[in-house]
């Protein structure tokens, strides 16, 4: 009867192993007084869901702890708001689903705000516009601009699956020749095996993959591009929505904003 | 006659009275390979960055594929004796299971139960509990079925539940084979002494079934682990999702990726290694 005496074992086991929890993270509740214009949640715990795989809105230390502009904005609203931010990891496919269907209370992820977005999920007011660029092999010579990029119909562009990159390579480049991938290192990967001849990225990501892929790589701004807007993403009719975009604009006012984009987008000396 | 008792992997190249062509020469290749990045991991600061990174999802991985494993032999001996029931219901509802479920794919039916069968089951608590609000009696229950949120539900436990459901239906299968290669008589034989069903299922036919399954269940085991990567398209912290968090942070990919590769590939043949000792000491207790 060893046999059962393992499977028991393995069960047991499995029961014990159980006692473990999963990765979340809550910072200590804020004791500050609210200011007095602003509403008062009372101490509200508030789900974040954030992507922990996209610097420097979020990522992880080397700790595995979190940290970017998405914890410290969501650590400063709720520090008016009087509510205790719950940061938890998402992933990137399905956030918005499960966003409207209540598993989170926000995400703060860099989401850009989109009308197509709209139909599932709310958005706050911006915070906060960036470009996107071309990044591309540095021996590269077909094209010399996204214009270049666009004429030639041999040429492939990679993305990641479900941004708004994507969207941009689409518009550029057609369906057809935009391949879409899941992972957000693996455009680069394709770009540097052949795969593909450019990715579309955030300007701030493609910096990070150039400084570690030295003289592999140089980036292209895209012709006539309209800077997306960035907002927080709630469920449709939550009543967060207004209290944070009350939040954010004592943020604006007060020169908070300014501080965290300077401090998670350090300006190259000149 | 030498042609006749070759066996696979051995050459011509040597004479046969040579042991160097019974060496395990792949293993070898493997070891050296394991040395390799583990001198990298002690040496260069960027593999130890990575490995020290990413071997916090180890126990994540361990963990879920332990408790999935469970999950799937219990439920897949309850499916699997529906396989060789004779009664119609219980047989058609275990059928109609284990062939819809080998037909999804893992990766599917993780994502699907998270973002599908999950919220609907909730809307459905909630519904119920709306229901039972206006029945006098149950009020309370109704109360509580309506506070059930879907927060409460967390994407390492839809994720071992994904692996659990998946993987019950190939268990069930291979229980349903071990029970259905012990031979009639056996039965015949319990049933003829006065056991009924059960007991001679208990007793005399899943004892002898269990040490014959115990190879291909092993195996499952190993294979297991290895899907259980797919559960980081949930966010949970394994081994596969860590790669990812550290590629995204230092843009270093061809690391992450080997170390993520030698870490899944060293318990895998750990695991393969104690499968082979159960299995030797199973057969030698027989």
């Amino acid at each position: 009867m060893k046999a059962l005496r393992i499977v028991s074992l393995i069960v047991i086991l499995s029961f014990l192993a159980a006692a473990c929890t999963s990765a979340t993270s809550t910072p200590e509740a804020t004791t500050a007084p609210p200011a007095s214009s602003l509403p008062d949640l009372g101490g509200k715990k508030i789900i974040v869901a954030v992507e922990n795989a996209y610097p420097p809105f979020n990522s992880v230390d080397a700790n595995g702890n979190g940290m970017g502009w998405d914890y410290d904005a969501f650590t400063e609203i709720c520090k008016l708001l009087n509510c205790v931010p719950v940061f938890t990891e998402a992933a990137w496919d399905g956030i918005f689903e499960a966003t409207a269907a209540g598993q989170y209370d926000v995400v703060a992820d860099g989401v850009t705000i989109t009308d197509e977005r709209k139909q599932t999920v709310a958005f706050s007011d911006p915070f906060m516009s960036i470009i996107q660029v071309i990044l591309m092999r540095a021996d590269e010579t077909r094209f010399t601009d996204s214009k270049g990029l666009t004429d030639q119909t041999d040429l492939t562009v990679a993305t990641q699956l479900g941004t708004t990159n994507e969207a941009v390579a689409i518009e550029l480049v057609g369906e057809s020749r935009v391949k879409s991938f899941e992972a957000f290192d693996a455009p680069v990967l394709a770009l540097l095996s052949g795969d593909a001849d450019a990715v579309i990225i955030d300007e701030q990501a493609g910096l990070g993959f150039m400084e570690i892929n030295v003289d592999k790589m140089k980036m292209l701004n895209i012709t006539d591009q309209v800077p997306e807007d960035l907002g927080f993403v709630f469920p449709q009719g939550s009543d967060l929505i207004d209290p944070v975009n009350k939040a954010l604009a004592v943020m604006e006012t007060n020169g908070t904003l300014d501080t965290l984009y300077a401090k998670w987008w350090p300006q190259p000396a000149q | 006659m030498t042609t006749a008792t070759k066996k696979i992997g051995e050459g011509k190249l040597l004479p046969v009275t040579s042991n160097l062509e019974k060496w395990p020469w792949w293993a070898l290749a493997i070891a050296l390979a394991a040395v390799l990045i583990v001198f990298s991991i002690l040496v260069s600061p960027i593999y130890q960055d990575a490995f020290n990174f990413i071997r916090e999802g180890i126990l994540t991985t361990i963990r879920v594929t332990v408790i999935a494993y469970a999950l799937s032999l219990i439920g897949g001996l309850i499916v699997g004796l529906g396989r060789v029931s004779k009664n119609v219901i219980y047989y058609n509802l275990s059928t109609l299971y284990v062939e819809v479920m080998r037909g999804i794919p893992m990766l599917v039916i993780i994502l699907y139960g998270a973002f599908v069968v999950v919220p609907l089951s909730l809307e459905l608590i909630n519904g119920l509990g709306n229901w039972l609000v206006r029945l006098a009696p149950l009020a309370g229950l109704g109360r509580t079925l309506q506070q059930v949120n879907i927060q409460q539900v967390d994407m390492s436990g839809r994720a071992i539940a994904g692996l659990a459901m998946g993987y019950a239906a190939f268990e069930a299968e291979v229980f349903r084979a071990g029970i259905q290669s012990i031979e009639k008589g056996q039965m015949e034989a319990a049933r003829s002494l006065g056991m009924n069903y059960i007991q001679a299922m208990r007793y005399i036919i899943l004892p002898q079934a269990l040490r014959r399954v115990l190879p291909p269940l092993g195996n499952d085991l190993i294979a297991m682990l290895k899907d259980s990567s797919l559960i980081s398209v949930l966010a949970v912290r394994d081994i596969t999702q860590l790669g990812k968090l550290y590629r995204a942070r230092s843009f270093r990919s061809f690391e992450a990726y080997n170390t993520m590769a030698f870490l899944y590939l060293s318990m895998t043949l750990s695991l393969s290694m104690l499968v082979k000792f159960i299995e030797g000491k199973m057969s030698r207790e027989r």
